[in-house]
């Protein structure tokens, strides 16, 4: 045999494998209506956060005679102070929400699996080093630095907040992976690996990463949640600049100026960006119980 | 969800203490008076159950018109600054020239531990004054306005002496408006040579600083010092505490026991506006001060059997406040554009619509006072109503460009208008996004940014931080009180040894920065800030003059641009009680205590 004849044989094999996989995906999420409904929330979501402020006119228009309206056909989830639409206020301000938690997430996993999968494979010293610094790094509290960071900061971009709580979120996520990097390396796969004298990178790029793959890709989606709790509780509180599309500030004012947990004129003011973030959790929840399924052959029910 | 659940906790617990204190109270009320009056103190939002009881202390449990006296109520009226209501002092004679005041004290008033109310408990009073540093009691060399002697006539006499070097029409007020309490309670809480270090701290030199340190370092000593039970001269003594309330009990030694209802007052503890909506709305609160409401919850509250509304003059506007070192907003066309572009009604509907009334127009004076001050000149004033041609006009002028509807630099440099408020202002909030909202649609790029708390927000101010920021102005009702918050300290202007000295924007706390004169149409070229220092001294006759000069360059310079003033907006409950202050009472601008102490309020 020549590697002319081996070549298109593996480039098929790899094409079947990914159909399999694909078909596999499908098989799981028909078994619960619920992880579609899950998938079409995210997807709703990343439509929201691409293409929301496109449907709506730079500056939302006002009617400031129907001041906290209730709800209506036009305004689903009545009006504002100001009488602005509270659901084009939804829409819009759903990019700053998303774009937080995605970089959040992005510097969680990047940060937390890299440490993580560096310390427990080389353990030792540098596990030491890197481990203490992570258990230093948990023992802040995240909500107080914040306030504190607040008052010198002004987190005017997605991309500035997003980093800060990425930065102060990875601590667990590195103590997670470690500890599955420090189970995986003892396995035959990764001896055999080693006694083919293949490279370090490889086998974490090669080997231990994808057996941990699912169990990252879990790991962001939960910080994608916890970012926009985090954020949306800082603007809750007033500490970050104004924006009226903001969900956080929406609450706020909801609460604070219109009396929404005293009255009920203001109450969908309060509602619609409360909702948004339960829809959010909930389609993200509904989607990791997918992976969970897809990635896990053992929770497969074949 | 800790926080909210230590809130509905403290809330229950209020309750549970609220049953039981108002089924002890009904045995043993009289006829005339009697019931438990319940109100909050708006000067202590959060009550600190380990406060000391020391009405100096912010957190302390005094709580003034209940168990902290002073010499006198300031009234606050449209224009005269020295009209009170009998406090410690039954009667006062002030000197023609206003150079001094000779107080009565009340004959019959006695400590609630049964001590008579005297001179010296006022001398000692005005000691421990001087520690905190007042407008009548300070030791700043040259402060206008202040005392220099304190001389007690008989037991139940005291005359205060105004230092006549630096006079100030505001020196009966300063005295009136000062703290007593008991000297056999708080005698040890400054050293017995104090009115030596006093009178040594009036000089010049080495010796007369050091004096003055002294008196300073006091200061602390005075705020910590922690009476072991509260010995008042109020109508009330403070019997118990605890986080939810402060429970108060009528004193039997009060000069006019006889003649206060209530037998209890109940001062729920608060932390926001909404605790208090609530209160208002279970019908808990006979009195609650000035508390800014939404419209809706307005309505409910209304629902509640008993709640009443009381409305009265208040001496404050709210403005917005440029910061004239910056640009665009040193040149006065922007600030008229800008001007013409904010619908004041529309702002007022949104942020205060029933706390506030939308200003005539910019003079730096509360509409009320304005036209008590101005008459006739009141409507001569421009008084700014929306008008885009006219913004267009003032922009042009000042050499803005419109380039693609959106206005921008006169070197085409993109122009962001952006106006600062503190966070927890919810009227201010929704005012500046307003504000904006109106801009934007104007083609002024415009923006809001708020601060995470009022002293943050002050501190920020000051250091110039921000371009343009909401200001409260027109606090009156003494005329050079009113105008010190457009052209004074914060303008450059500051009085010093009875000389007014203008200081460069950006230094000793200038952070207004408005030119030190101004071409007055109709009136030709006036120093703002030493025509408002002229106000602290000018006899009446002369102050409507200036005041109109004033108003005329405050509406003509736009330093800010005043967007609505505030009205005294009060709750009142008349399910359990009766006599309270009608619309428009002087009254309203004081606490219940005074009310109560005053003998208006009767149970049912």
């Amino acid at each position: 045999m020549t590697a002319s004849t081996i070549m298109p044989e593996a480039r098929s094999a790899s094409a079947a494998l990914r159909r399999n996989f694909w078909r596999g995906v499908w098989r799981v999420m028909k078994r619960k209506p619920s992880r579609m409904v899950g998938v079409v929330i995210m997807a709703g979501f990343a439509f929201m956060g691409i293409f929301g402020p496109m449907l709506y006119p730079e500056r939302l228009p006002r009617d400031t005679n129907a001041l906290y309206a209730a709800p209506s056909w036009a305004h689903p989830f009545g009006t504002d102070f100001e009488g602005t639409d509270v659901l084009a206020l939804v829409v819009t301000g759903a990019r700053y929400v998303l774009l937080t938690g995605l970089v959040t997430a992005v510097i969680t996993v990047v940060l937390g699996a890299g440490i993580g999968l560096f310390a427990g494979f080389r353990r030792g010293r540098w596990d030491t080093v890197l481990m203490r610094i992570t258990d230093m790094k948990l023992t802040i509290p995240g909500l107080p630095l914040l306030l504190v960071l607040s008052t010198i900061w002004k987190f005017t971009s997605a991309i500035e907040m997003g980093l800060v709580l990425g930065l102060l979120g990875w601590g667990g996520v590195a103590r997670a992976v470690r500890s599955q990097t420090l189970s995986l390396r003892e396995r035959g796969f990764v001896e055999a690996a080693r006694g083919l004298g293949l490279s370090t990178p490889h086998i974490i790029g090669r080997e231990l990463l994808p057996s941990m793959a699912p169990y990252i890709a879990m790991n962001m989606l939960i910080a994608v949640t916890g970012a926009v709790y985090a954020q949306v509780g800082l603007f809750f509180l007033g500490v970050l600049p104004f924006e009226a599309n903001n969900w956080g500030v929406m609450l706020n004012l909801a609460v604070f100026g219109g009396g929404a947990l005293t009255t009920t004129a203001a109450l969908p003011y309060l509602l619609a960006p409360l909702l948004a973030i339960l829809l959010l959790t909930l389609g993200i929840v509904l989607v990791v119980d997918a992976m969970d399924e897809i990635f896990n052959p053992r929770l497969r029910e074949e | 969800m800790k926080r909210v659940a230590a809130v509905v906790s403290l809330l229950s617990l209020a309750a549970v203490t609220a049953t039981a204190c108002s089924s002890t109270s009904k045995g043993g009320s009289s006829a005339s008076g009697g019931g438990v009056f319940t109100t909050i103190d708006g000067f202590k939002p959060g009550l600190d159950v380990n406060g000391p009881i020391n009405p100096w202390n912010p957190k302390g449990n005094m709580f003034q018109g209940y168990n902290a006296m002073k010499l006198g109520w300031v009234k606050n009226t449209l224009t005269d600054p020295n009209q009170f209501y009998p406090g410690i002092a039954a009667t006062w004679e002030i000197a023609p020239d206003n150079s001094s005041v000779t107080l009565h004290l009340q004959p019959n008033n006695k400590w609630s531990d049964g001590k008579p109310v005297t001179a010296e408990d006022v001398k000692l009073s005005i000691a421990l004054a001087y520690t905190q540093g007042s407008t009548a009691f300070s030791t700043a060399p040259g402060a206008a306005g202040a005392a220099s002697d304190v001389e007690i006539v008989d037991d139940h006499t005291v005359k205060i002496t105004q230092d006549m070097s630096n006079p100030s029409v505001t020196f009966v007020r300063g005295v009136m408006d000062s703290f007593v309490v008991p000297a056999h309670i708080w005698k040890d809480a400054i050293p017995a040579n104090f009115w030596d270090t006093l009178k040594a701290s009036r000089g010049e030199g080495a010796e007369a600083d050091k004096a003055r340190a002294e008196i300073t370092a006091l200061s602390d000593k005075v705020l910590a010092f922690a009476p072991a039970k509260d010995v008042s001269s109020g109508p009330y003594t403070l019997e118990r505490m605890n986080p939810g309330e402060a429970l108060l009990v009528k004193n039997k030694n009060f000069y006019n026991a006889a003649n206060v209802g209530p037998d209890q007052v109940k001062l729920l503890n608060y932390t926001g506006n909404e605790q208090i909506w609530n209160y208002l709305i279970s019908g808990k609160l006979d009195n609650a001060p000035f508390t800014a409401v939404p419209a809706d919850v307005m309505k409910r509250i209304g629902q509640t059997p008993g709640n009443a509304v009381v409305k009265g003059f208040s001496p404050v506007s709210v403005a917005m406040a440029f910061n004239q070192s910056k640009k665009p907003y040193d040149n006065v066309h922007v600030r008229r554009g800008l001007a013409y572009l904010i619908n004041r009604d529309e702002v007022t509907k949104i942020a205060s619509p029933e706390g506030g009334t939308p200003a005539l127009t910019t003079t730096g004076i509360h509409q009320k006072p304005a036209e008590a001050w101005l008459g006739s000149e009141l409507s001569q004033l421009e008084p700014y109503k929306l008008d885009v041609a006219k913004a267009e006009k003032e922009f042009k002028e000042a050499g803005l460009k419109k380039t693609g509807g959106k206005w921008t630099l006169p070197d085409g440099k993109p122009w962001k208008f952006t106006i600062n408020v503190p966070a927890p202002f919810s009227d201010w909030v929704s005012a500046a996004k307003a504000v904006t909202s109106q801009l934007n649609e104007a083609g002024v790029s415009a923006e809001v940014l708020t601060s995470a708390d009022y002293p943050l927000y002050l501190s920020e101010l000051a250091a110039g931080k921000y371009d343009v920021g909401f200001w409260l102005v027109a606090l009156g009702p003494a005329p050079y009180n009113i105008y010190q918050r457009l052209y004074g300290a914060s303008n450059g202007w500051s009085i010093l040894g009875g000389k007014i000295k203008h200081s460069a924007p950006g230094k000793d706390g200038n952070w207004m920065g408005s030119p030190e004169t101004i071409n007055v149409e109709g009136v030709g070229k006036v120093n703002p800030g030493e025509l408002t220092g002229k106000l602290n001294t000018a006899p009446e006759s002369e102050q409507k003059a200036i005041i109109s000069q004033l108003a005329k360059a405050a509406n003509q310079d736009l330093p800010v641009i005043q967007l609505w003033d505030y009205v005294n907006t009060q709750f009142i409950n008349t399910s359990r009680f009766t006599g309270f202050p009608e619309n428009d009472s002087e009254a309203l601008r004081l606490t219940s205590g005074v009310w109560l102490q005053l003998g208006m309020i009767k149970k049912k």
